[in-house]
């Protein structure tokens, strides 16, 4: 009895994790896959992974990186079942028109189809850094790259995201 | 000496970065200067673009549906004696975990909330911007008086089901964690200790609650609830 107390309390408590950090993980999947769909599938597919799994979490602060790896493995599995074709960019910023779409008044649009521009290898350290505030070493950890990879690839991502973006870049320095 | 390219190659790659020389350069150089305030401008709606707007969960849950649930026992199979004592046993139980547990509580659910976003506490010496800051405070109908100190964190959060301003602010002591709960009434300030988090929840006349909660060696309860107090009189309400 006292066990399956437990184990519901456990799983309400497992529930109101992942109601918690599933915003900002669908984002960052999303930003990933750059299909809200496939974002969706794969973070629910890594959510019950990680229920399986969750006797391996030992520090409950350590949740969303946890969970951000599972949703980053569970990406590599898709991937190389799906065996996706190229993918012409104006398609997907029509395709995920409405997710792009900023609210009136706020002049996002343009951005976040750029955002859609960047290569896979700038888009995913910058997503990893401005939106899930890692530091430099955690997105080194994360995507198996050095720390002076890593600023590079963040440096170039976003000199490319202002660019697209018409900022000006006039003083920005030489790689 | 840094000088302006290795600077700008530095906050390219990261404009958070809060490394001493940069500050130093910063601080006695005009052109790095207005370069970091244009580039912290555009860092500041790249957050807001990345932020874009999900669908909610749906109504099925992400973890497997729960087991049936405790079996009744028949009175007819046993006597009251049994039945009693099974109640007795289910209270015990219940109150252990009760205990053993945090409280099933709004203080257990800004804990477990702390855990998404390890990176707020930083300490930094970088405020947000102050468009990402009215825009995290705006759901809550509130306005923060400059004089709570540097805020360093400003997001709006889904808690509970509604969206709630999780702000970071930088003090003598460190950095501390508030939440704006204007959803979630206490009747009296709750004071909890959880996972390496201390805090206290008081209660905002009219306007739900508030969370304030540090970790670590972070400040002290009474130097905490000094700064509660602070933050409470911060807080200009502009809406019912």
């Amino acid at each position: 009895m006292n066990d399956q107390v437990g184990g519901n309390l456990k799983r309400e408590r497992f529930h109101a994790l992942c109601q918690s950090l599933r915003p900002d993980l669908l984002r960052f999947a999303f930003w990933l896959s750059r299909d809200l769909a496939l974002a969706e599938d794969v973070v629910q597919e890594a959510m019950l992974r990680a229920w399986k799994a969750q006797d391996s979490l030992l520090d409950a602060a350590a949740a969303k990186p946890w969970l951000l790896t599972i949703i980053r493995r569970e990406f590599a599995r898709t991937f190389e079942r799906k065996r996706l074709v190229t993918v012409d960019i104006d398609e997907l910023v029509a395709r995920e028109e409405p997710t792009l779409a900023a609210a009136q008044g706020d002049d996002l649009a343009e951005l976040r189809a750029a955002l859609f521009k960047l290569p896979e290898e700038y888009r995913e350290p910058l997503v990893l850094q401005v939106l899930m505030g890692y530091s430099t070493a955690e997105i080194a950890a994360e995507l198996n790259l050095s720390n002076a990879a890593v600023l590079t690839r963040l440096f170039r991502g976003r000199n490319q995201l202002r660019a697209l973006c018409g900022e000006d870049t006039r003083m920005d320095p030489e790689e | 000496m840094m000088n302006c390219a290795q600077y700008r190659r530095a906050v390219l790659a990261d404009p958070r970065d809060a490394n001493p020389e940069l500050r130093l350069h910063r601080d006695g150089c005009r052109e790095c200067l207005e370069y970091m305030e244009r580039l912290l401008r555009f860092e500041g709606r790249l957050q807001r673009a990345l932020r874009v707007s999900i669908p909610a969960a749906g109504a099925a849950s992400v973890v497997p549906l729960r087991t049936s649930g405790l079996r009744r026992a028949s009175p007819s199979r046993r006597g009251w004696l049994a039945m009693a004592a099974s109640v007795l046993i289910l209270v015990a139980a219940a109150g252990s975990l009760w205990l053993a547990q945090p409280h099933s509580s709004l203080a257990a659910d800004v804990v477990a909330h702390m855990a998404g976003e390890p990176q707020a506490w930083a300490r930094t010496d970088i405020p947000v911007p102050t468009p990402d800051l009215a825009q995290a405070l705006a759901d809550a109908r509130v306005q923060l008086d400059p004089k709570v100190g540097m805020v360093s964190y400003a997001r709006s959060c889904l808690f509970r089901t509604h969206h709630v301003p999780h702000l970071v602010v930088q003090t003598e002591m460190g950095p501390v964690t508030v939440m704006v709960l204007a959803h979630e009434s206490v009747p009296k300030p709750e004071r909890f200790d959880e996972q390496g988090y201390h805090g206290v929840i008081l209660p905002v006349a009219g306007h739900g609650s508030l969370a304030v909660l540090a970790r670590g060696q972070g400040p002290d309860p009474d130097m905490l609830k000094q700064i509660a107090a602070r933050v409470q009189d911060a807080l200009v309400w502009t809406g019912s």
